[in-house]
């Protein structure tokens, strides 16, 4: 089922959310030149949360996704490409989607509070937790350092 | 403007939108192409002797593969996307969409299959079960409608503390105005929270349930999920009234009734 205003609103402002344990980046499915990661969002209200990574070290793009299991994503951090807002406003290549009613996940915005660059993932991480008012009781490991040609 | 310059000014106005720039190891073009999500669709070039390769560099798939919690595609979906591959003439390899612009190719054309397969394939996320589905807010608007109320939603207002808070529904009715906000959550162990929040909001607002146009504060639970205990209803009824979503019509009477 979809979330309300009042509901998102709600989970973004628990402080409880935490995250336990180190984050490992892996490959995903397909051996891409994607690293992927997921992790469970725990909290004293029970959500069923996930946070999602994806890092694409060739452009270098990066996202941090919040999942709501029952609604999909509601909440995400996008570096390395534009985004285009449903009103027709172009953002630039740092973003964060926002889940509202009307535009579900759809608009995004620039955020202040990120300054560090897709390249760092782990740095980037740091704020994203403290954005999103997740503690993270653990490390997040580096992605690994891919070797070799790709597709040529 | 006539047809000849009605297609010229296409042509040239078309070309603009394709930005192409020198991006490290490659070129990257940024597509006027989306996502569902609304973010801009980027292919890369590489040349390798009289090859140029353009890829999408396993973006398609990482967009993808980040709105989702599965870790692996169901085969239905795999077979999509080899089928919209099939359509565009484009290879799925490592994730990647690729295709090779060969002497005498238009490399415009080239990317433009890739960028079509790129839409093609993002476009499952339509399949995702939790897309299409209509949130409790959205029923209580229709029902507002249907009853021909008066109303604003997601009406941002200041509370005493200067915060501000997002009340689903700002309601006007003959006697009486009121703000409703509409309490649903598919969580037992979260609906605490969404009880508490709501409680915060009203004590912040009072000031609105003041004076003679004065708004009444109306506490809308979702019930059709059996997840609300008692002491969650005593949360707001001190200063809100309480209705259930089961009962639509009390909500109707409610808002047309003077105090």
């Amino acid at each position: 089922m979809a979330i309300t205003q009042t509901e998102f609103e709600t989970l973004l402002s628990n402080t409880s959310k935490r995250l336990e344990g180190d984050i490992v980046w892996q490959e995903d499915e397909d051996r891409s030149p994607c690293f992927e990661f997921r992790a469970e969002v725990q909290s004293s209200s029970g959500w069923p949360l996930f946070v999602k990574g994806s890092f694409n070290p060739l452009i270098p793009a990066l996202s941090y996704a919040l999942i709501l299991k029952s609604a999909g994503r509601i909440y995400a951090l996008d570096l390395g490409k534009d985004h285009h807002n449903p009103q027709c406003t172009q953002v630039g290549e740092v973003h964060k989607h926002r889940w509202s009613e009307q535009f579900r996940d759809k608009d995004a915005y620039m955020p202040t509070d990120i300054s560090a660059a897709p390249s760092d993932p782990v740095a980037v991480w740091v704020q994203f937790c403290a954005e999103a008012k997740i503690q993270h009781q653990g490390q997040m490991m580096s992605p690994p350092t891919r070797t070799g040609e790709l597709f040529l | 403007m006539n047809a000849k310059d009605l297609c010229a000014d296409f042509a040239s106005g078309l070309g603009e939108m394709f930005v192409c720039v020198p991006h490290g190891e490659f070129h990257r073009i940024r597509t006027p192409y989306l996502y569902p999500d609304g973010d801009n669709i980027d292919l890369f070039l590489k040349r390798a002797d009289d090859v140029v390769t353009v890829s999408d560099l396993g973006e398609t798939n990482r967009w993808l593969r980040s709105q989702t919690l599965s870790l692996r595609r169901s085969p239905k979906q795999s077979a999509l996307i080899a089928d919209a591959c099939l359509t565009h003439g484009v290879e799925f390899y490592k994730g990647m969409l690729l295709a090779r612009c060969r002497p005498g190719e238009s490399l415009a054309a080239v990317a433009t299959r890739v960028a079509q397969a790129a839409l093609r394939i993002s476009d499952l996320w339509f399949t995702f079960r939790t897309r299409a589905v209509e949130s409790a807010t959205d029923e209580v608007a229709d029902f507002l409608s249907e009853k021909q109320f008066s109303f604003e939603r997601a009406e941002k207002l200041a509370g005493r503390s200067g915060r501000g808070w997002t009340v689903d529904f700002h309601v006007r009715a003959p006697r009486r105005s009121a703000l409703v906000y509409v309490l649903s959550t598919g969580s037992r162990s979260a609906a605490r929270s969404v009880a508490e929040h709501v409680l915060a909001a009203w004590y912040d607002l009072s000031h609105l349930a003041a004076g003679p146009e004065a708004l009444r504060f109306v506490s809308l639970f979702d019930d059709t999920v059996d997840i609300w205990a008692p002491e969650d209803y005593k949360l707001v009824e001190p200063l809100s009234t309480t209705v259930l979503w089961s009962e639509p019509d009390r909500l109707a009477q409610t808002l047309l009734e003077a105090a």
